[in-house]
């Protein structure tokens, strides 16, 4: 019997499919560098990096001026960290073919739960997000996303990275 | 005796008719000599006592500002929120005017950005239309696009002024008044719960945003505009609030550790930096070390918002599911 090793044993998941969860924080660029440094020199991995924009209702904003520069700026920002961490995968060894950049604009109670949305569409075996290292106060009143996800991700592996 | 308006706007009513509105309400002899008619409250500086504004049709008489019942900010007059009368059926209405304001909510030593949002307090109206435990009102722009809320008046009391006047002793208001309070706790709990199914948060939820409504009997959660950017749990911030509540509300108002101090009381020795309020590090989340007959089961509430806690609510179901375990039997 020989072993597929393009699926993940598992999970059932379609392939060897990570998906990277990130933002343009300090501690997502340790996630991808993480990735890089661990399976950049394997075969048959495939990346997604996934960059979720959490868009306020439109009450949140005076008008709709106010609201379109907020999204620009951010999906800006987004695009850049973004390309920064796709050449990070790439120069760790992925091929460019096998790296996906995604970025969602989405509206739900926390980034947690469209992480694992995309997860669940998009079949990935394993998801990779870095820790904020955040106060245990802040996490009482604000959440942890990592938590979050340790938590509520089903049929996946989850790392966090510190 | 010349009478006349200090503007000229186009509007429904002629100011003699409106000057026979303020009469019918005020008496003849009351009726201001002169008033502006205000359509467009963009200035909201510019409305004064006695001026009309006019929203959807409807004329209102303006009356006093509110005042900020905010700890620390007392008696701070909130300008953008007035008193009013509606001229047509002489009903007493809060209008609050469109202030758009960046705020540093403080909470602890913790500083986030909040924003008022009358658009959100807009939305929630129309959500809690009808409902018993929400300030009821409705929302309609002035002809220059402002959102402006015209709410019914609530006569009546704050909540946590309720509490203090119940018992001599807290073990008598324990038993023979927090079962009562803990079930229209548990209400409130259900209509945040309400908001949140349906994507809202109230914003700032605090003990002095809950009025007990005199002509109704009904509670109600006040003042929804606050909105802040939320990324790991929309729920987070209404559930502190949430806690607050419940924790004052078991203490008979909130024990601190100075209050322990002036008193020279004997639980300051049974309490370690866990008992305490996770973000008011000198108020007691573990009543119980004060109270002992406090049941095990309500206590374990109130440990989840104490510095000892490894686990926190994150919705309103979690919270309610405990809230029903909790029994208590003199």
């Amino acid at each position: 019997m020989s072993i597929d090793h393009t699926k993940c044993d598992i999970t059932g998941m379609v392939e060897r499919h990570i998906m990277i969860a990130v933002d343009s924080s300090d501690n997502s660029r340790r996630a991808v560098l993480f990735v890089g440094d661990f399976f950049g020199c394997y075969e048959g991995f495939q990346v997604t990096l996934l960059h979720i924009i959490l868009e306020p209702e439109a009450t949140f904003f005076r008008d709709t001026d106010e609201r379109q520069k907020w999204l620009s700026g951010k999906l800006e920002e987004a695009k850049k960290v973004m390309d920064e961490y796709r050449h990070i995968l790439l120069d760790a060894g992925f091929p460019e073919d096998r790296v996906n950049v995604r970025i969602d604009t989405m509206r739900a109670p926390s980034v947690a739960d469209c992480i694992i949305k995309e997860q669940e569409e998009m079949k990935c075996c394993t998801i990779v997000i870095g820790r904020r290292g955040i106060s245990k106060k802040e996490e009482f009143i604000f959440g942890s996303t990592s938590n979050r996800i340790i938590h509520e991700a089903k049929k996946c592996a989850v790392l966090v990275i510190e | 005796m010349e009478t006349q308006a200090a503007n000229d706007v186009e509007t429904p009513y002629s100011f003699r008719q409106l000057q026979e509105m303020i009469a019918a309400y005020l008496g003849p002899d009351n009726v201001p000599r002169r008033f502006k008619i205000i359509t467009d409250t963009s200035d909201f500086f510019r409305v004064d006592y006695n001026d009309v504004v006019i929203l959807g049709g409807v004329p209102y008489l303006m009356r006093n500002y509110t005042r900020e019942g905010r700890f620390g900010l007392d008696d701070e007059p909130k300008y953008w929120v007035r008193k009013a009368i509606d001229l047509k059926n002489r009903e007493a209405k809060i209008i609050k005017l469109v202030f758009y304001e960046e705020i540093d909510a403080r909470v602890g030593d913790m500083v986030f950005k909040c924003v008022r949002s009358p658009g959100k307090e807009a939305a929630i109206l129309e959500m809690v239309a009808g409902h018993r435990n929400f300030m009821q009102g409705i929302a309609i722009s002035d002809t220059a696009g402002n959102i402006v809320r015209i709410l019914d008046f609530i006569q009546g009391k704050r909540f946590d002024e309720l509490i203090f006047k119940l018992a001599g002793n807290h073990e008598e208001f324990f038993y023979e008044h927090l079962p009562g309070y803990l079930a229209i706790y548990g209400k409130m709990v259900k209509a945040i719960g309400f908001l949140h199914d349906q994507g809202q948060k109230h914003g700032d939820i605090r003990r002095d945003h809950i009025l007990l409504d005199r002509k109704t009997d009904d509670y109600r959660w006040i003042d929804f505009d606050y909105d802040y950017y939320h990324a790991a749990n929309m729920f987070g911030y209404d559930l502190f609030g949430l806690g607050n509540i419940l924790v004052f509300l078991v203490g008979g108002g909130d024990i601190t550790v100075q209050q322990l101090q002036a008193n020279e009381s004997q639980h300051l020795e049974k309490l370690s930096p866990e008992d305490m309020n996770i973000i008011f590090n000198n108020r007691v989340a573990n009543i119980q070390k004060i109270y002992p007959y406090v049941p095990d089961a309500l206590n374990y509430i109130l440990l989840h918002f104490s510095n000892g806690a490894n686990l926190y609510y994150e919705n309103t179901g979690q919270l309610l599911e405990d809230l029903e375990e909790v029994r208590i039997n003199a």
